[in-house]
This record gives structure tokens, sequence and C-alpha cells, in this order.
């Protein structure tokens, strides 16, 4: 009896601490390579940018990550916040933790780079510190944001290259069936055309009667569904990031401006 | 004569019922215990991985802040005997600690290594000639990372302790745990000074333009 209330009392100290630990908000998953969520990066660089990294992950399989933010959400530091940040999104691959996320938090002056476990021998606390120190910062200084980053994006790539082989496609890409649209979606459309077509098929029934039917009906799906929905999907679209469950253990630098 | 001993069969057959169901089930429970307790093992190594890295920059930095001019004397003999009575506390790198006061005497000898180093670190503050010193400004990022992986590894340890002691505690493992040889493991726990010091902030590329402390050594 004693044990259970031990154990009881223990189950709601530990419910306590952890719920503690939690009072800070945890930016969610983002859903690129690029994400300047405080809008002071030209849309064509994010996007030249995101198409980089995304190139990075299919040519390396290794996942470096840009995310901007306006304030830190947290009274922690940023080394501490930071990495529980990377460690829930899950960057890099898992097994090879060959992920890296470089954080700016603009109204508090500071960026930091977090590494995976992976990374920390191609991107050891040094090189991450030169990047933001020496390459970032002096940018960020005079106002060039867009600079700075691109800069410190590909010092980190070019520390990087060469680490890990990639397989040629990004997570992302790997995970989706067909050419790039998600299932749901494809449902959808199938659904949708069903309806118009049956709608079509019984205001017509009226007029014309049963025959010559199949012939259209099949053909106008088909179109449909294979020309104009693939192309639609592949030009001018983000590429998208998906976290292939990578671990951080607090490796990295950072630096203020 | 003969409904009896069909009785005792019975019995029996039921006792053997129960015991089997039993082993299996202990057998289930030995399992995951030695899993947790291996998740521990492997966190501790961990642990050890990054203090080690620590005590391993020391020399370096040592050296380097030594080449500046009239460096206070004092916070580097701190620094090395901190680092000398960490090397003397022992603890097998591939086991956990069993015993509170074992993992207490490590935690204080790593404590003391900690404020040293921040000392260091603040007081280097005071020489803007090792401040400008690339070396030296690696260091220091060095440290500072090396400070969180601490914590990280720390905090992932006490994860692994937490699971392994809910799992020996709880009903009905508790009944045979110690049998088995497997015991609550005790785990870190915040030490208010030691704690607080690493994360002091020296953030160079922030300069303020008012000067800061006046060098106490006198400029040659």
């Amino acid at each position: 009896m004693i044990r259970l209330g031990r154990l009881l009392c223990g189950v709601l100290v530990f419910g306590l601490i952890s719920s503690l630990g939690r009072a800070e908000t945890l930016p969610s998953k983002p859903g690129r390579y690029f994400n300047d969520y405080a809008g002071i990066v030209d849309p064509s660089t994010v996007n030249r940018l995101n198409e980089t990294l995304a190139q990075f992950e299919r040519d390396t399989s290794t996942q470096i990550l840009v995310a901007i933010y306006r304030t830190m959400q947290s009274e922690s530091s940023v080394a501490d916040y930071t990495q529980r940040v990377a460690q829930t999104w899950g960057v890099g691959q898992k097994g090879r933790n060959n992920g890296a996320v470089l954080f700016v938090f603009l109204e508090n002056r500071q960026m930091f780079i977090q590494t995976g476990y992976g990374l920390e021998g191609a991107l050891p606390d040094a090189i991450c510190f030169d990047i933001t120190h020496n390459v970032i910062a002096p940018r960020f200084k005079t106002g060039d944001y867009a600079g700075g980053l691109e800069a410190g994006v590909k010092a980190m790539m070019q520390a990087v290259r060469g680490e890990y082989k990639g397989s040629g496609r990004t997570n992302a890409e790997g995970k989706e069936t067909g050419p790039g649209l998600p299932f749901g979606i494809v449902l959808l459309v199938f659904l949708l055309i069903i309806i118009v077509m049956s709608r079509l098929q019984r205001k017509t029934r009226r007029g014309y009667g049963y025959s010559g039917w199949g012939g259209p009906y099949i053909g106008g799906f088909g179109g449909g569904s294979g020309g104009g929905w693939s192309s639609g999907s592949s030009s001018g679209s983000f590429s998208s990031f998906s976290g292939g469950g990578g671990s951080f253990g607090g490796g990295g630098a950072g630096s203020s401006w | 004569m003969k409904k009896f001993a069909f009785g005792c069969g019975g019995i029996l057959l039921v006792v053997t019922f129960i015991a089997v169901v039993l082993a299996i089930m202990v057998m289930g429970k030995y399992n995951t215990l030695v899993k947790l307790d291996q998740s521990v093992n492997q966190s501790w190594a961990q642990v050890q991985n990054v203090y080690q890295r620590r005590a391993d920059l020391i020399p370096n930095l040592v050296n380097t802040v030594q080449g500046a001019a009239n460096f206070e004397k004092s916070t580097l003999i701190a620094v090395t005997q901190a680092r000398a009575s960490v090397g003397r506390v022992q603890i097998n790198p591939n086991q956990a600690p069993t015993s509170a006061e074992q993992l207490q005497q490590f935690q204080a000898a790593q404590g003391e290594l900690g404020n040293a180093l921040s000392r260091l670190l603040v007081v280097a503050e005071r020489y803007p000639e090792l401040k400008a010193n690339a070396n030296f400004q690696q260091l220091q990022a060095q440290l500072e990372g090396t400070e969180n992986r601490i914590s990280v590894e720390r905090g992932n340890f006490n994860q692994a302790v937490q699971a392994y002691n809910t799992a020996v505690r709880s009903f009905p493992t508790v009944i045979f745990a110690g049998m088995l040889g497997f015991s609550p493991k005790p785990f870190f726990n915040a030490q208010p000074g030691a704690e607080k010091a690493p994360t002091v902030n020296f953030d160079f590329g922030n300069s303020s333009p008012g000067p800061a402390v006046p060098s106490p050594a006198g400029t040659p």
C-alpha cells in the first residue's frame, strides 16, 4: 500500500515536472528547407535557397534547414531551446543523424547552428562559430539578411559535402506515390469527377438515352487525371521538407549580431 | 481412493499451469528490465563521453590563456586543480553508477570543474588581447558546445533512469526485481551552483560600446 502510494506520488511529480518543462511553445515542424517566418528575405531568394537545400538532400541525404523567427518563444538559452526544437523536428536521416538547422531570432539578434550527432565531425562547434560569427553576422549587421543567409548556407554545405552519400531523392519525395500528389487529393479529385459525370449522365439521359456513353466518360476522366494534374503540381511549387528522425546532442554554436 | 487421486492430479495440473504462466510473465518482465538497464548504461557512456570531451579541451585552453600577458594565475590554477580532481573520481564508463554517493561524488567533482571554467571565461572577458585571439574564440565555442552536450546527455540519462526505475518499482515487477538483481538507480539532480555556472553569457559578437570592467592587470 505504501509502495503504491509512493508510486502514485512519483507519477504525479513526474507528470508535474514534464508539464512544467513544456510551458514554452516549440514551433511546429516546418514544411520547407528554407523557412522565413519573419519575412526578411525576398521570395525569389527563399525559393532558390529552398531548392538548393532540397537538391543537397538528394545529393548527400544530409538535411540542412534554415528557420527564421521574429522572437524566441522561450525563457531558456538559445542553445538549449534550439536543441530541443531540432530534436523534435527530427532533422536528418535516422541512424545517420545528419541534420543541421540554422536558427535565427531576429528581435533577439541571435542565431544558432544546431548540428546532429552525425555532423559533429564535419561541422564542429568551431566551424559553426566561424560561420555565424565571421560569415553571417557581419552581413546581418549591415542589414543584408538575404546575403548573410545565402553565404551561411553555402558555407554549411561546403563543410558537410562529401560526408554522406545521397539517394537522389528527398525524404518527402520518397514517401509520396506517383507524380508528387498526395493520395488524399487524388481521391478527392476522383470523387469529384465521378459526381460531375453522374450528374451530366443523368441530365443527358433524359434527352438522348443510353447510347454511346461509355466513350466520352472514360476519355474525359483519363485526360483529367493523367495530364493536367501532374504537370500542375511540379511547376512553380516548393520542394517540401520531411524529417528523417535524426537526433541532436547539443552540438553547434551561435553568435549574436 | 480413485477419486482422491484424481483430485490430487487436478490440483497438480492447476498448480503447474499457474507456475508456467508466472514463469512466462517473469521472463517477459525480466527481458524488459534488461533492455531498460542497457539503455541506462548506454546513456551513461554518453555522459562520460561528453565530460571527457570537456576535460580534453582544458590543456589547450590553459595553454592559450597562459599566452595572454599577465593572466590571473589563480583562476588557471583552480581550473588545473579541478581537472585533476575530476580525474581522480573514477567510475566505470560502461556501467551506470548504482549508489547515490558515487554519482554525487562524480557530480561534485564535475561541478567544481564547471565552476572553475566559467570563472576563467569571465576573467578572460577582461583581456581584450585574449578576446580577439581567434584560437581562444574557437576554444570558447567548443567549450560552450561541450557544456550544451553535457546538459543534453545528462537529460537523456535521467530519462533512461526514470524509465528503468519506474519499471523496477511498479507492480508486479517490484516483487521479483530485487531477487533478479535489479535495484533502482540514482540520477543527476540539479545543483544550484554547478548547473547555473556554464550558462554564463559570453557573446563577444555583441561588443558593447561602454568599456566593461577595467583591466586589473594593467596594460603594459
